[in-house]
């Protein structure tokens, strides 16, 4: 808007400017050779294309230079500069080619030109000047900042720093770039963007929990990015309410748009014992735990004695067979094959993987020769695989399966349940069938004005399923986000809104030992190349330089050195009970040797 | 190295008057303008009194003698000098931005001066004209003296008034001055190429390396004098330095070395023509001094520095690597406008005979992938350094003139195996060229600019970035970048006209 008034008021300077210019060329006879331009030989034609064509390079002055407080004598100096170029746009170059001759772009053209050289010197000079003057005044007398109408900023806030939630504040802020009078706010319960594709790889050791996690605010340019839990939403009154702290009051934040990209939560089920005693696979710190949970227990098995115990101990259980439950039993068991040598005391047998899944097959949403492939690979490496069985109960040194049969172990890892954040009920609006947020195919959500879901907490329609919801995946949720700032954009300006459209590009398990499984658009690979693959496509996907860089070199690193089996955070000592926990507890669990800390969800 | 300066413009913002109220402030700056235009005026009066032209201003009074003509003189430079104490009222006041604005406004004098008011005043109507300005040249190069002693007179007595001493470091006089020494040894070649400095400026001797060598070191300790805490991107010094070269070579080839040899000023046009390679490879050195200069305080501060200053969100390498991607599509969309000269002027076989090749398309090519090494490392000087087209256009240009010199007129021919070419006939064949490169520089600054809005360099919310960006954009109007801007290009546009026509 202050740009279009910078043109005005360089306009108006450029009339000056144009004057003072005319009246050197009258006396320099120059007026005659611009009317020539239009066929013309009358000096009033001349005058006025003159005239003109400085008004006009004057607005583009304005708005190029556009005018700045005290900056008088810059403004002169950068109008001489803007006429000098115009010298050589104009008389050297426009006007020999209206007139039929070649650019005067030569030693000869140009001492020709001389006079107009510094005519347009003066122009500029002149033009800059006034140019200040008039834009001061303008300032000054009607258009000063405090008798503008006090606009408050469009604020847009996203709730949820995963894929979706980022990518959706990635697009806002390249689509407000320029218009400073919005206001982008990613609130967050954490203050990383979790890279879930290689959640494993932390998990198993492979890769440093910060590198495949980078921060929110270094996603972010200029969005604002607010670190707190999400107490309430009030669609009604257009606020969230936040806490940055347990301890901290509750604050309120208005919003004018609302993406809910809330994202799913762990879920046991109603599975006894779950909450407890399994390990959940949802966060980094769950991937943290368990790798610290793992190596604890091989340090345990390799000094413990007794066979019973140490078959326990070296007992490792996944509880369903989607995507992560494959990859993490796989991923797992290369890990302790590759510790091994580490522990001398544990023979090489005695390690032990099993996964229960309820259905049938593996892998539901893939092709039943992928999941097959990677049954057969997996058994071959001495997976058991259990299926068409639920798990009934968990206990700290038991999974019980439905038909009875029990499995000591002290690791059960649970990755059979997702369920979207518990937080979007506080909408009001009713659930769809899986519990995420309903949405229309633009992504507004069913019945509310000014809220926007999605991702894993959004049932968002899919084209290309008959309207049913989107799969829950990373591919979709980015997608989601970018689409889904877009029609904010569009909603704001007043402009039709775009529904979501977009096919599963593919889907890569990564089936540990250099094997991984990929169906990229209905051609599967397997084996070696897959795993490559898979490499190749997460690590260009992981987000900013610097964390591909260090998952690279963690990678590198792997080649020539073992795994660290250092506990970063000590589970608690198994020969005792858990310091943090009083020994004259009545709590049972206090004097087992289990460690309860580390597990259940944080 | 302890007492190494690390806080920018320390010096340069003690004495920032923007609070005073403005009545104060204008008539002190009016007061010191007056002042400095004394000086400014009996330095150019003296020089007048040698080149004779003294009777001629007294021909505004009506009278031809030369003490009438002095006095009429002086008037105007007192007048002259106030109002350049009035441009600068809300002016940073550092020594080198206060200098650049001077040379800026005696340049634009003598365009108003002699070229126009005073035939206007003898009743001879305009005076816009080649000829004409070829034969005030003397008078060119006593009004740039001028604006700079002006200038320099200024600040001066307004530091002292201000009991304001200026802080002179040593390091960075001696970082100045071994950057002068460097960038003289560097050039050597080129200087060799075209007969030796000593040829080149005058001096009849053979060789003259210890010359050349002190020359840089005067050069290189003056401009440290200038800017002694230097935070600029390297970019902006590359283009202080070409403009302060030029400086370098009013006052010292065409004044101070005339003087020691033959006892008098050699302001005239053949004189001045004479020594147009001593223009070209002062500008040249002037711009690697600077730039030498700027990196060895960047290095200096950045290893004993102890400070940490600004938020840059990401690392050096990172931004640098920014900047370079930046600078490829940046540099084709320049290289595209000049191949458009390049195309009428037939330039292409010639920039192909750098591959030993006369083909049009070879030459093409290998004018774009030059035109995206230059597009590169404007990247890396000028790194966040536009905050509006106008300024991005500035730089690109001042950045483009820069490359007429360092590659059409010396690089090329060189790599081309052709003999000296800092001449004034060289430089007045390559004028396409030249126009061709302030066309690239035009759009290599511009679109630079373009994709480097896109993002955002800070960690704030957006209201914090825009008040952020016009402080920037304020801070940079203020200081000398616009004076520099419009001094290349007169310096690119004028002088080869000047002195190139025989």
């Amino acid at each position: 808007m202050s740009r279009l008034r910078d043109a005005f008021a360089g306009a108006l300077a450029g009339l000056v400017g144009g004057v003072v210019f005319g009246a050197a060329m009258q006396t320099q006879g120059m007026v005659g050779e611009i009317a020539g331009l239009l066929g013309s030989s009358s000096m009033g034609v001349g005058l006025g294309l003159h005239l003109l064509v400085s008004v006009l390079v004057g607005a583009s002055f304005g708005a190029l230079f556009r005018y700045q407080p005290r900056g008088f004598t810059a403004a002169i100096s950068a109008g001489v500069l803007y006429g000098l170029l115009w010298w050589l746009l104009g008389p050297l170059t426009l006007m020999p080619l209206l007139q039929g001759d070649g650019p005067a772009w030569s030693l000869a053209g140009a001492s020709a030109a001389f006079p107009s050289l510094i005519g347009h010197l003066f122009y500029g000079g002149v033009t800059g000047l006034s140019f200040f003057v008039f834009a001061s005044l303008d300032r000054r007398y009607l258009y000063s900042e405090q008798k503008r109408p006090d606009r408050k900023p469009t604020r847009v806030v996203v709730l949820g720093g995963g894929f979706a939630g980022i990518k959706a504040a990635q697009t806002l802020e390249k689509r407000f770039n320029r218009d400073t009078d919005v206001e982008v706010t990613v609130v967050s319960k954490s203050n990383y963007l979790l890279f879930t594709p290689m959640l494993t790889e932390v998990a198993a050791g492979a890769s440093e929990p910060s590198h495949i996690s980078p921060p929110l605010r270094a996603l972010l340019d200029w969005a604002e990015v607010v670190r707190a839990e999400v107490d309430d939403i009030d669609p009604d009154n257009r606020t969230v309410h936040l806490r940055a702290h347990l301890t901290s009051e509750s604050r309120t934040l208005p919003y004018d748009e609302l993406i809910v990209a809330l994202g799913s939560v762990y879920s046991d089920r109603g599975v006894p014992g779950v909450r407890d005693h399994a390990f959940s696979f949802k966060t980094l710190q769950d991937a943290i735990d368990l790798r610290n949970h793992v190596i604890a227990t091989l340090e345990w098995a390799d000094a413990e004695r007794d066979e019973t115990v140490r078959r326990r101990l070296l007992n490792f259980v996944a509880v369903g067979g989607g995507y992560s439950g494959v990859e993490i039993i796989a991923e797992l068991r290369d890990m302790v094959r590759g510790l091994l040598r580490f522990y001398p005391n544990i023979p090489a047998d005695e390690p032990h993987f099993m996964l229960v899944h309820s259905r049938d097959r593996l892998m539901p949403e893939i092709s039943a020769g992928l999941a097959d492939y990677a049954l057969r690979k997996l058994e071959g490496r001495g997976i058991e695989f259990i299926l068409g069985h639920y798990v009934d109960e968990v206990s700290a040194t038991e999974v019980r399966l439905d038909d009875g049969r029990t499995f000591a172990t002290e690791t059960a890892i649970w990755s059979a349940g997702n369920a979207p954040n518990p937080l979007i009920k506080a909408l009001g609006v009713e659930l769809g069938p899986s519990g995420a947020l309903p949405t229309d195919d633009t992504m507004r959500v069913t019945g509310l004005e000014h809220v926007w879901a999605i991702g894993d907490a959004a049932d968002v329609p899919d084209m290309y399923q008959d309207g049913g919801p989107a799969p829950k995946t990373a591919q979709h949720a980015e997608r989601q986000g970018t689409q889904v700032a877009d029609n904010v954009v569009a909603s704001l300006r007043g402009k039709p809104l775009s529904p979501f459209k977009f096919r599963t590009i593919g889907m890569l398990v990564p089936l540990g030992h250099r094997t991984a499984i990929a169906d990229v658009r209905g051609l599967h690979f397997s084996g070696l190349f897959a795993w490559l693959m898979w490499r190749g496509i997460y690590l260009a996907k992981l987000p900013g330089l610097e964390k591909k860089v260090r998952v690279l070199f963690d990678w590198g690193l792997e080649l020539f050195f073992p795994r660290d089996i250092v506990l970063t955070r000590d589970p608690g000592d198994p020969a005792s009970p858990d310091p943090n926990i009083e020994p004259a507890s009545p709590d049972p669990s206090s004097t087992s040797s289990e460690p309860v800390s580390a597990k259940g969800a944080s | 190295m302890s007492d190494l300066p690390t806080e920018p413009n320390v010096n340069t913002d003690q004495t920032d008057q923007s609070e005073a109220p403005f009545r104060d402030l204008f008539w002190r700056k009016l007061r010191l303008g007056v002042l400095a235009g004394i000086v400014g005026g009996l330095v150019f009066g003296a020089s007048m009194l040698q080149t004779g032209t003294l009777p001629t201003i007294a021909g505004i009074v009506r009278a031809d003698s030369a003490f009438v003509g002095f006095v009429v003189h002086m008037v105007v430079a007192v007048i002259v000098g106030g109002v350049f104490g009035l441009l600068l009222l809300y002016q940073r006041p550092g020594v080198g931005e206060t200098l650049f604005w001077g040379l800026s406004y005696g340049t634009f004098w003598w365009f108003l001066g002699p070229l126009t008011l005073l035939p206007l005043f003898l009743g001879q109507g305009l005076n816009w004209n080649l000829v004409a300005a070829q034969q005030a040249f003397a008078s060119f190069v006593g009004h740039v003296i001028y604006g700079a002693s002006t200038a320099l007179t200024l600040l001066v007595v307004e530091r002292w008034r201000h009991h304001d001493a200026p802080h002179l470091h040593p390091w960075p006089l001696l970082g100045g001055a071994v950057a002068g020494v460097l960038a003289a040894w560097i050039l050597g070649g080129a200087f060799a190429a075209q007969n030796g400095f000593a040829a080149l400026v005058g001096v009849a001797e053979q060789g003259g390396t210890m010359l050349r060598l002190l020359f840089g070191a005067v050069l290189g300790l003056t401009f440290a004098l200038l800017y002694p805490q230097p935070s600029e991107r390297a970019g902006v010094g590359l283009v202080r330095g070409t403009v302060y070269g030029f400086l370098g070579w009013l006052v010292g080839v065409l004044s101070i070395i005339p003087l020691i040899r033959q006892g008098r000023l050699a302001w005239t046009l053949t004189e001045a023509q004479e020594r147009v390679g001593a223009l070209l490879g002062l500008l040249l050195l002037g711009a690697l001094t600077a730039l030498l200069y700027r990196w060895i305080v960047g290095a200096s501060r950045a290893l004993f520095g102890a400070e940490v200053r600004g938020r840059e969100a990401e690392g050096v390498g990172t931004q640098g690597l920014r900047a370079i991607a930046r600078g490829v599509p940046a540099g084709l969309v320049g290289g595209v406008l000049f191949t458009v000269v390049m195309v009428q002027l037939d330039l292409l076989p010639n920039v192909a005979g750098l591959v030993g090749s006369e083909d049009r398309l070879i030459g093409l090519a290998v004018h774009l992938a030059v035109a995206t090494l230059i597009g590169m490392s404007y990247g890396v000087l000028f790194r966040a350094q536009s905050v509006e087209i106008g300024s991005a256009l500035g730089w690109g240009v001042s950045y483009g003139f820069f490359w007429w010199l360092l590659g059409a007129l010396t690089l090329l021919p060189a790599l081309l195996g052709s003999g000296p070419t800092w001449s004034a006939a060289a430089a007045a064949d390559a004028f396409g060229s030249l126009v061709g490169h302030l066309a690239y520089g035009a759009g290599l600054g511009v679109t630079f600019y373009l994709l480097e809005i896109r993002y955002s360099p800070w960690w704030i919310s957006h209201r914090e970035y825009r008040r952020q960006k016009a402080e920037q954009h304020k801070r940079e109007v203020l200081t000398a970048a616009p004076a520099l801007w419009g001094q290349m290009v007169v310096i690119a546009l004028t002088l080869p006209l000047l002195l190139g026509r025989v």
